[in-house]
C-alpha cells in the first residue's frame, strides 16, 4: 500500500498508519512513567523532581504558504505552541528546522521568520535551536519541536472528561481549514474570511490561574472538531452530546460551508481549543474565557454522557451522529 | 396406529392448533397437538386410514393465514406413548398449551393481519359482544408481530398479558369450535384494552366510546387528531377539508409529499380507478397502502387537491376495528405515519404526546403496548404486477424462501456444502434510506420492518432494536456471518461492526449495487448468468465514485462486472446536489455549453427558490472548476433530478426522491398525441451521440443538453420534455443491455433499484426487452429500492461464498 492524502488528512485512515506502522515499530515510547508516545496525546512528558517536562514536535506543509491571516512561519510556532499548552503546560522554547527546496526566494524566507518572530512573542516562548537543510521538496517544510513545562501530575489529558463535564469550543469554528481551502483552489471571492492560527497559552493559563479545573483538553486542528471530540470520547470511554445552535460559526463560515457542502465540524482550527470542564465551573470558565480577546466567541457547547459513545449531535430535526472524519466526505443520502 | 407428525411454517397465531383439534376430532384421532414456539408437534393415534385422511386435510384445509413449509412425519410405538406418560391421552385429543422453546430452529411470527369480514360483521351488530369495540380481533385477523414480546405467540408473551379475559372471552377461548379458540388477542369492551382522548398535556378528555365519538365529530370539524393504532401511530384529519391538509402539512414542515389517505370499501372508488390487481392488494389481508390512479374529474369533489400533487394517491382500507369506528360522514382521513422527518414513530402514550403535542390537536390513545413498530406497507402497479415499494405491517416478518434447489444450484456444486448453509444464520444490515435488515436461517430470509433513514440517530437505534427483535422472534442466539454495503460512512456499517464484535464473527461486504442484482436474483429465485440495469440514486462504487446508473453482468460463479453504466458526472459539495438538484444540472449543463454560459443560464433560476443567490452560483461555479469538495456520480437520480430543475418542477427536495418522483408524474400528464409523436422521435433517432458503445456509456450531458434546447424553442410542452427525457433514457438502457447481453450470449435481462419505480422508464425497458425476446427480471416480493439491499446483501455472501 502507498501513501495517500488520506493518510493525512486527520482521520481513520492516519490513526491506523500511526498505530500500525509507526507506533508498532517502536519498543520504548516513554520515560520515567511520563505521558509517552502510546498515549497519543498532544505532547509527552518526562517527569523530572517536582515538575514535568513537556515535550512535542510538529512538521508543518501548507499551500499556499502564505494565506490571509497567516503564514507557514505562523503555523508552526501555534501548532508547537498549542499542543503544548492544552497538556497545560507554560511552553518555554521551540526548535526550527527548515526544509527548503532550492530556488526558494530568500525574501519569502525572510517574511517567514519575521513572522515566526512575531508569534513567538505573542507566545512568550524563545526559539533555542534550529536547522536548515535544502533538498528536492517541492515546498518549504518547517519542523518545530517544543518544550514546556508543567507541575507533576497536573497535565491535562486527552482522555480525561468525566460524565457531566460540559464542553466549551473557545471560538468560531472552521477558520483556518476554510480559508486555506479557497485559496488552494483558486477561489477569489471578496469575503472577511482568514485563519485564526493564534497562541491559546495565554487563553487556557486565564482559566487555569482562577483555579478552574480543566478535565480534558485538545486543540482541533487537522479533522476539527469532530475529530478531537471523537477521540476524546473514545479514550474516556464516555460519549459527548452536542447542540447543534450552540456550535460557534461565523455567518461567513456558515455560508461558503453551506454552498460547497462542507461540515465545518471537520474542519481544521489553529487558534482554538476544545475543553472538558465540571458542570459546575462551565459558566465561570466560560466567562473568564471570553474576556480574552480570542475567546469572545466562545460557547458552551455540549456535555458529557455515559448514556451513549461517541458523539451525538442535537438537531432541529433529531439526533445526528457526528463520526470521526475519514478524509473527504462521500455522499450518503440518496 | 400411532404416528409423530412436526410442522413448521406459519403455524403460531393463525388458528393453527384448533384446526388440528378439529380435524383429529373429525377423523375419530386421539392424541395431542403442542405449540413448539418454532413447530407445532402433533401426536395421532388411531386407524391408518383416518390418519392418512388426517395428513391429506392438514395439507389441503388448513387455515388461511397459515403455511406449512415442512412436514415431517414419524412413525411411533404405543410404548413410546406409554414411555412419555402420555397414556391418558389414548381416549381424547388434547391441546396442549406452549412448551418451554428452547431450540433454534427457524418458525415464524405471522405479520398483522388486516379485521376479517366476520369480525367487521360483529362489529358492526347492535348487541354483539363487541359491538362497536375497537380491539375486536379473532383467530383469523388482529396484531400479531406489533404486540409480540417473544416466542411461542401466547398471550402471556404478547402485550395482551396485562388483560386477563373475562368469563365470556375465556368461554371463547377454550371452545375448540368457537372463532376465537386460542385466539391470543382475544378481548372485549370488559376484559380488553380501552381507548381514550386526551389534549396535548395528556388529560383525559373521554374514555371509551364516547372517546372514539368525539373523535369523529372533531375530525369532521377539521381538527388534526393522532390516533394510536395497532402498530403505529397516525396523524389523522378529513381529507377533504384543504384548510385541515393544509394546517397538517403546515404543522409537519412536510409541503408537497403526498399523504397516504384511509377511505372505506364502498368509498375509494369514487375519487380512485383501481385497476383490478391494484384492487385485489387494497383489499387482501395484508392491507397495504396502494399507489392509485387518481380520478382526474371526479378526485377534487371527494379529497382535497392539497393531498396529492402526483397523478397518484397512496390509498388503504381500514384494517382494525379502529379505524372502521372512525368513518361516518367522512369519505376518507389522511392517515400519515406520525413521525417527524426521518425519525422512528412514536409508538408509547408519552413519547406520542411529547413529540406530536405541536401538531396535533387532540390525542386517541390506547392502553395496549405497540412491542413492535410497524409502518405501513406500500404497493404500486408497474409493469403488470405489483410492486413493493415499502414491505412492513402485514409482510414483516414473515420469511422469504428460497428454493436453492431450483435451476439445479444444489446440485451442482459440493454438497457437504449446501448442507452447510441449510444451518447457517446471517445477519445483513442494509444500506441507509429506507432501511431493513435481513436475518436469514438457512433458506428463509426474514426482512425486518421498514426502519428508515439511519443516518438519523434515533433510526439507527431503531434498527438495532428491530435486528435483535428478530433475533428474539426466531429464538437465534447465534450469528456466523454479518454482512454490510461498502460505504465508509455508514450508520449500518458501523453498526454490523459492533455486531460482529459482539458475535465473533467475520464482516463481509456486498457492493450495493451488486446487493440490488442478488436481491433481484433471489427475488425470482433465478440464478443463472444474467444482466441485471441496476438504477437508483446512490451507492458507493468499488471504484470509489458514486454509482447509480449501472449495467451488471452476474456470470455464472456469481461475481458481477459492471459492463457499461450513465456517463461520469460532478456531483457538487456532496449530500447538497440531492438536496438542491439544480447544483446537478449546473454542473452537467457546463460540460456542454461551458461553464460560463452555464452560469449565466442558471442565474435565470434566481428567485424560483429563496435559497438560491447568485453568490451562492459564484461559489458553485468555482466549486465545478476547482473540484473541490465534489465527488463524481453515475446516478440516475441525479440526472432525473437536473431535468426536474430544468423544467422548474422541483429546486429542492423535502423527501427521498421527490425531484424525480414529481419528474414522472410531470411527464405522466404530457398529452397522449405529443406522447406519440416524443416515441415517435426517441425510437427513430441515431443513438451514436448518446452512447458510447465502446464501453457502454450512456452521455447523459446530451440528454440533458437535448432538454435544455427543446426548452428554448416552443416545439414541445414542458410534460413533453419530461417524457422525452425519461424515454430517451429508457432507449439508451435497452440499446446498452441488448448489446451487453448479444456479446455474452445472455438471455436473461434485470430491472432493479428505486428508479425502477419510475413506471415510464420500466415500463418502455420492459415491453422493448420482451419484443426482443429477452426474459426480462423484475421484482416483486422484495422491495426494488434499498428496502431489498439487506436481502441481497445475505444471498450475495451465500452465492459467494456457500454454494
Ligand atoms: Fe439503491
Ligand atoms: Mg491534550
Ligand atoms: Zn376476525
Ligand atoms: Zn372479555
Amino acid at each position: 500500500m502507498k501513501i495517500t492524502r488520506m493518510h493525512g488528512a486527520g482521520g481513520k485512515v492516519m490513526q491506523n498508519l500511526i498505530g500500525d506502522v509507526i507506533l508498532g515499530s517502536l519498543s520504548t515510547t516513554q520515560v520515567n512513567g511520563g505521558i509517552g508516545l502510546q498515549d497519543l496525546d498532544d505532547g509527552s512528558t518526562i517527569p523530572i523532581g517536582d515538575n514535568e517536562i513537556v515535550f512535542t514536535v510538529d512538521g508543518h506543509t501548507v499551500d499556499p504558504i502564505f494565506f490571509k491571516g497567516g503564514d507557514i512561519g505562523r503555523i508552526s510556532v501555534c501548532g508547537t505552541v498549542n499542543d503544548l499548552s492544552v497538556m497545560g503546560a507554560k511552553p518555554l522554547a521551540l526548535s526550527m528546522s527548515f526544509v527548503l527546496p532550492e530556488g526558494f526566494d530568500i525574501e519569502q524566507l525572510k517574511e517567514i521568520m519575521a513572522s515566526i518572530n512575531l508569534a513567538c512573542e505573542e507566545a512568550g516562548v524563545a526559539v533555542i535551536t534550529g536547522d536548515t537543510k535544502v533538498s528536492n521538496v517541492s515546498d518549504i517544510i518547517i519542523s518545530s519541536a517544543g518544550i514546556g513545562i508543567v507541575e507533576k501530575g497536573k497535565a491535562i489529558r486527552d482522555k480525561g472528561m468525566k460524565e457531566g463535564d460540559s464542553i466549551i469550543v473557545t471560538g468560531n469554528l472552521a477558520e483556518h481549514g476554510l480559508t486555506i481551502l479557497l485559496s488552494r483552489e483558486g477561489f477569489d471571492m471578496e469575503s472577511d474570511l482568514k485563519s485564526d492560527v493564534a497562541p491559546v497559552n495565554g487563553l487556557i493559563q486565564s482559566v487555569l490561574s482562577s483555579g478552574i479545573t480543566i478535565n480534558a483538553m485538545k486543540d482541533p486542528t487537522r479533522g476539527g472538531l469532530a475529530d478531537s471530540l471523537n477521540e476524546m470520547a473514545e479514550k474516556s470511554g464516555l460519549g459527548v452530546t452536542l447542540q447543534e445552535d450552540k456550535i460557534p460559526l461565523s455567518e461567513e463560515v456558515k455560508f461558503i460551508s453551506e454552498a460547497l457542502g462542507i461540515d465545518p465540524l471537520t474542519v481544521a482550527n489553529e487558534g482554538k481549543v476544545v475543553m472538558a470542564i465540571p458542570k459546575k465551573d462551565a459558566e465561570k470558565a466560560l466567562e473568564i474565557i471570553k474576556e480574552h480577546p480570542l475567546g469572545k466567541n466562545a460557547q458552551i457547547v455540549g456535555d458529557v454522557t455515559s448514556e451513549h459513545k461517541g458523539v451525538i449531535m442535537e438537531t432541529l430535526v433529531g439526533k445526528r451522529v457526528v463520526d470521526t472524519p475519514i478524509g473527504d466526505p462521500i455522499p450518503r443520502v440518496c | 396406529m400411532l404416528k409423530k407428525i412436526f410442522v413448521s411454517g406459519i403455524v403460531q397465531g393463525v388458528g393453527f392448533r384448533p384446526f388440528v383439534y378439529n380435524i383429529a376430532e373429525k377423523n375419530n384421532l386421539t392424541g395431542y397437538v403442542k405449540n413448539k414456539g418454532n413447530f407445532v408437534e402433533i401426536i395421532v393415534n388411531g386407524n391408518s386410514n383416518d390418519i392418512d385422511n388426517f395428513i391429506r386435510n392438514l395439507k389441503e384445509e388448513k387455515p388461511v393465514l397459515s403455511k406449512i413449509n415442512n412436514l415431517k412425519i414419524e412413525n411411533m410405538d404405543l410404548k413410546d406413548l406409554k414411555n412419555n406418560n402420555l397414556s391418558e391421552l389414548k381416549d381424547e385429543f388434547k391441546i396442549y398449551s406452549s412448551q418451554n422453546v428452547d431450540n433454534d430452529v427457524a418458525g415464524t411470527i405471522p405479520p398483522d393481519v388486516g379485521l376479517c369480514e366476520d369480525c367487521v360483521r360483529e362489529l358492526k351488530a347492535k348487541g354483539d359482544l363487541r359491538y362497536n369495540y375497537p380491539f375486536i380481533a379473532c383467530v383469523n385477523c388482529g396484531p400479531r408481530f406489533t404486540v409480540i414480546k417473544k416466542l411461542p405467540y401466547d398471550r402471556e408473551n404478547t402485550s395482551m398479558d396485562k388483560f386477563p379475559l373475562c368469563e365470556e372471552c375465556q368461554e371463547e377461548y377454550k371452545n375448540p369450535n368457537n372463532r376465537r379458540f386460542h385466539a391470543q388477542a382475544n378481548c372485549c369492551e370488559k376484559c380488553g384494552p380501552k381507548v381514550f382522548l386526551t389534549d396535548s398535556k395528556g388529560k383525559i378528555l373521554f374514555e371509551k366510546e364516547s372517546a372514539i365519538k368525539k373523535t369523529v365529530e372533531l375530525l369532521e370539524n377539521g381538527k388534526i387528531i393522532a390516533i394510536k393504532g395497532i402498530g403505529g401511530t397516525h396523524l389523522v384529519c378529513d381529507a377533504n377539508n384543504d384548510e385541515a391538509v393544509l394546517e397538517l402539512r403546515k404543522r409537519l414542515n412536510r409541503p408537497t409529499q403526498a399523504f397516504a389517505i384511509m377511505s372505506t370499501e364502498d368509498k375509494y372508488k369514487l375519487f380512485s380507478e383501481p385497476t383490478e390487481l391494484e384492487d385485489n392488494a387494497l383489499n387482501s389481508y395484508r392491507k397495504p397502502i396502494v399507489a392509485l390512479k387518481k380520478k382526474e374529474n371526479e378526485y377534487g369533489k371527494h379529497i382535497s387537491k392539497n393531498i396529492s400533487n402526483l397523478d397518484t394517491l397512496g390509498v388503504m382500507l381500514p384494517y382494525s376495528g379502529l379505524h372502521y369506528l372512525l368513518f361516518d360522514k367522512c369519505t376518507s382521513y389522511v392517515m400519515t405515519s406520525a413521525n417527524l422527518p426521518g425519525l422512528p414513530m412514536a409508538i408509547t402514550n408519552d413519547k406520542i404526546i411529547e413529540s406530536l403535542k405541536n401538531i396535533a390537536d387532540y390525542f386517541l390513545l390506547h392502553d395496549r403496548d405497540i412491542v413492535n413498530r410497524c409502518d405501513d406497507s406500500v404497493l404500486k402497479q408497474i409493469s403488470g404486477r405489483m410492486m413493493l415499494l415499502r414491505r412492513s405491517r402485514g409482510y414483516a416478518p414473515e420469511p422469504i424462501e428460497i428454493d436453492f434447489s431450483k435451476n439445479g444450484l444444489l446440485n451442482n456444486k459440493n454438497n457437504n456444502k449446501n448442507n452447510n448453509i441449510l444451518s447457517k444464520n446471517i445477519l445483513s444490515v442494509g444500506a441507509e434510506l429506507n432501511s431493513v435488515a435481513c436475518l436469514s436461517k438457512g433458506n428463509k430470509f426474514y426482512m425486518t420492518q421498514y426502519i428508515g433513514n439511519t443516518s438519523k440517530y434515533e433510526t439507527y437505534n431503531y434498527l438495532k432494536d428491530a435486528v435483535h427483535n428478530i433475533l428474539r422472534l426466531t429464538n437465534t442466539n447465534k450469528l456466523d456471518m454479518i454482512v454490510c454495503d461498502l460505504h465508509p460512512q455508514f450508520n449500518s456499517k458501523k453498526f454490523a461492526n459492533e455486531l460482529s464484535k459482539e458475535y465473533g464473527t467475520k464482516l463481509y461486504d456486498v457492493q450495493h449495487h451488486e446487493a440490488h442484482v442478488y436481491s433481484l436474483m433471489g427475488d425470482n429465485e433465478f440464478f443463472e448468468p444474467n444482466i441485471t440495469i441496476a438504477l437508483d440514486g446512490l451507492g458507493y462504487g468499488k471504484d470509489g465514485n458514486i454509482w447509480g446508473g449501472e449495467l451488471l453482468y452476474c456470470d455464472e460463479k456469481y461475481d458481477i462486472h459492471r459492463v457499461g453504466h450513465l456517463e461520469e458526472q460532478l456531483q457538487l459539495g456532496g449530500d447538497l446536489s440531492t438536496k438542491y438538484p439544480i447544483r446537478m444540472l449546473f454542473s452537467i449543463l457546463s460540460k456542454k455549453i461551458g461553464l460560463e454560459k452555464s452560469f449565466e443560464f442558471i442565474k435565470g433560476y434566481i428567485g424560483e427558490y429563496p435559497e438560491l443567490t447568485e453568490k451562492e452560483l459564484k461559489l458553485i461555479k468555482m466549486q465545478i472548476k476547482s473540484g473541490l469538495n465534489t465527488s463524481i456520480t453515475t446516478s440516475t437520480g441525479r440526472f432525473l433530478d437536473s431535468i426536474a430543475s430544468l423544467l422548474s418542477i422541483c429546486f429542492k427536495k423535502t423527501y427521498d426522491g421527490e425531484p424525480s418522483i414529481r419528474l414522472e408524474a410531470f411527464a405522466n400528464n404530457c398529452s397522449i398525441s405529443e406522447k406519440k409523436q416524443i416515441l415517435e422521435l426517441v425510437e427513430n433517432k441515431d443513438y451514436s451521440k448518446y452512447i458510447d458503445y465502446e464501453n457502454n456509456i450512456i452521455n447523459t450531458t446530451q440528454i440533458v443538453y437535448d432538454c435544455y434546447e427543446m426548452l428554448q424553442n416552443v416545439a414541445f410542452s414542458k410534460n413533453g420534455i419530461a417524457y422525452y427525457a425519461h424515454l430517451t433514457l429508457s432507449h439508451c438502457l435497452v440499446g446498452i443491455s441488448i448489446k451487453c447481453a448479444e456479446n455474452l450470449n445472455i438471455k436473461t435481462i434485470g430491472l432493479t433499484g428505486g428508479v425502477t419505480y419510475n413506471k415510464i422508464i420500466t415500463e418502455h425497458i420492459v415491453t422493448k426487452l420482451k419484443n426482443k425476446g429477452f426474459k426480462v427480471l423484475l421484482h416483486k416480493n422484495v422491495p426494488n429500492g434499498d428496502g431489498g439491499i439487506a436481502f441481497g446483501q445475505a444471498l450475495g455472501y451465500i452465492l459467494k461464498n456457500e454454494l
